[in-house]
């Protein structure tokens, strides 16, 4: 039996997440074949790219924001996941000690030379520089370590006195010649073709260069060697591309009644700065029987504006004035991204990364399933 | 390199010929003429020892001395 289609208006107010002041409704996606009667969801390519959308807000190399739309909850978490866990970069991964009479203990001392982010020539990390395959049982690790593989730097540091340094000096830095080591002090020793492909400004650099990996006081010294390979964030939280790669659905405000007048202003100050503004009451408004105006004309209203700023802190809803005046919400299909870069990818290529690394899983799954079934 | 073959890591290395050849004769007169390097606590001095000397800094007299790091190269996962 046909039934009636549901309107625009119905398949927005599906999409909302309700947002309580204790509690949240609608938090699973409707959109499914058989959950509505005699509607058709069937998976279709062509409504999939009509619908699906990215808005980039903002567009750094260290941090990219974007909306991406009418996805579901599973694929935008699919990314996320897979830009934290799976997109790989170079990181220490064995540090070989000659010499360390610092204070900080040789174990902190490689746990905190792994988690200094690297980069370098991009043409060298992704179409040079490979993964470190696993040695054979008899054979030594080494035995795996190539130029397309390794990448070795030197770390060697001795602090000495300064004696140019003024009488009443107390800055160890000026006291001392290397009191501070920092990351800039490491050293790149390419090997074989990384000459060629890290030469110049793509050399394998550390992201910060002022980044304080150990204190010195004269005499003290830290002498030793390290070497760097490929790896994923599911090995290990330093090899993952992003500090932070997270969403939030867009938050929806609606003004069901007029809040008028000091409401108006005290609604503003519920929200951050951006979300509401204050606008007076015209009088066309005011001369419409039934909007909830007649004879506030050049009073102020409060109208939403952005509510991408907004926090849902749902302050608001602790108010008795502006009860059963608003309503809160979530838009179930609108995922703002927040990418922030480590450093060795530009933020936005980390997400387009992930797209394609998505696109690599499904098409081996999809060859497994075709084994599966011959 | 097995524990065996191991050498202190000091200045008289040459008295040490490494362990397979030595009578237990020799090897306790070396070990007497052996010196080991300590780092004094108190003027950080490299302090030269021998078997059966005083522990105590030459240069400063202080009884509390450090041994030395290994001279060998030590290896860690940076994770």
């Amino acid at each position: 039996m046909p039934r009636k289609q549901p309107t625009e208006e119905e398949l927005e107010r599906r999409k909302i997440v309700g947002v309580n002041a204790e509690t949240v409704t609608d938090v699973t996606s409707t959109d499914f074949p058989g959950n509505w009667p005699g509607e058709d969801y069937a998976w279709d390519i062509k409504k999939i790219i009509r619908d699906t959308k990215i808005e980039f807000h903002q567009n750094e190399p260290a941090e990219a924001s974007f909306s991406l739309i009418g996805v579901d909850a599973s694929i935008a978490n699919a990314f996320r996941r897979i830009m934290i866990a799976d997109i790989p970069t170079i990181a220490i991964e064995k540090v070989f000690i000659d010499n360390n009479t610092s204070v900080i203990q040789d174990e902190v001392l490689a746990h905190r030379l792994g988690l200094i982010p690297f980069t370098g020539g991009r043409e060298g990390l992704d179409n040079f520089m490979r993964w470190l395959p696993k040695p054979k049982d008899n054979e030594p690790i080494e035995s795996t370590y190539f130029d397309y593989n390794t990448i070795s730097l030197e770390l060697r540091v001795t602090c000495t006195h300064n004696p140019n340094a003024a009488e009443d000096e107390k800055d160890p830095r000026k006291l001392y010649n290397h009191a501070h080591v920092y990351a800039k002090d490491i050293v790149f020793m390419p090997v074989g073709r990384q000459v060629k492909y890290f030469a110049g400004e793509n050399a394998i650099r550390p992201v910060n260069p002022d980044i304080l990996i150990a204190k010195l006081r004269p005499g003290q010294q830290i002498d030793l060697s390290m070497i760097m390979h490929k790896g994923v964030g599911s090995d290990h939280a330093k090899f993952s591309p992003v500090a932070t790669a997270s969403y939030r659905l867009l938050p929806t405000i609606t003004i069901l009644r007029p809040i008028l007048g000091r409401d108006a202003e005290n609604f503003a100050k519920c929200f951050p700065q951006g979300v509401i503004r204050l606008e007076k009451v015209t009088k066309a408004e005011a001369a419409r029987e039934g909007s909830g105006y007649e004879g506030h004309a050049s009073e102020l209203k409060a109208v939403v504006v952005n509510p991408m700023l907004d926090t849902v802190s749902r302050e608001c809803l602790r108010h008795d004035e502006f009860k059963e005046k608003v309503k809160l919400g979530r838009e179930r299909d609108h995922f703002i991204f927040n990418i922030e870069s480590t450093g060795q990818w530009e933020s936005d290529a980390i997400f387009l990364a992930s797209i394609a690394h998505l696109k690599e899983k499904a098409r081996k799954l999809e060859q497994q399933v075709v084994d599966m079934v011959r | 390199m097995s524990r065996e073959q191991y050498q202190i890591p000091t200045g008289s290395q040459q008295t040490f010929t490494g362990g397979a050849g030595n009578t237990a004769a020799t090897t306790s007169r070396e070990f007497d003429t052996g010196i080991m390097y300590y780092t004094c606590g108190d003027c950080a001095a490299r302090v030269p020892l021998e078997k059966g000397a005083g522990i105590r800094c030459q240069k400063c007299g202080a009884r509390v001395l450090y041994k030395e790091r290994t001279k060998r190269m030590v290896q860690f996962e940076a994770r």
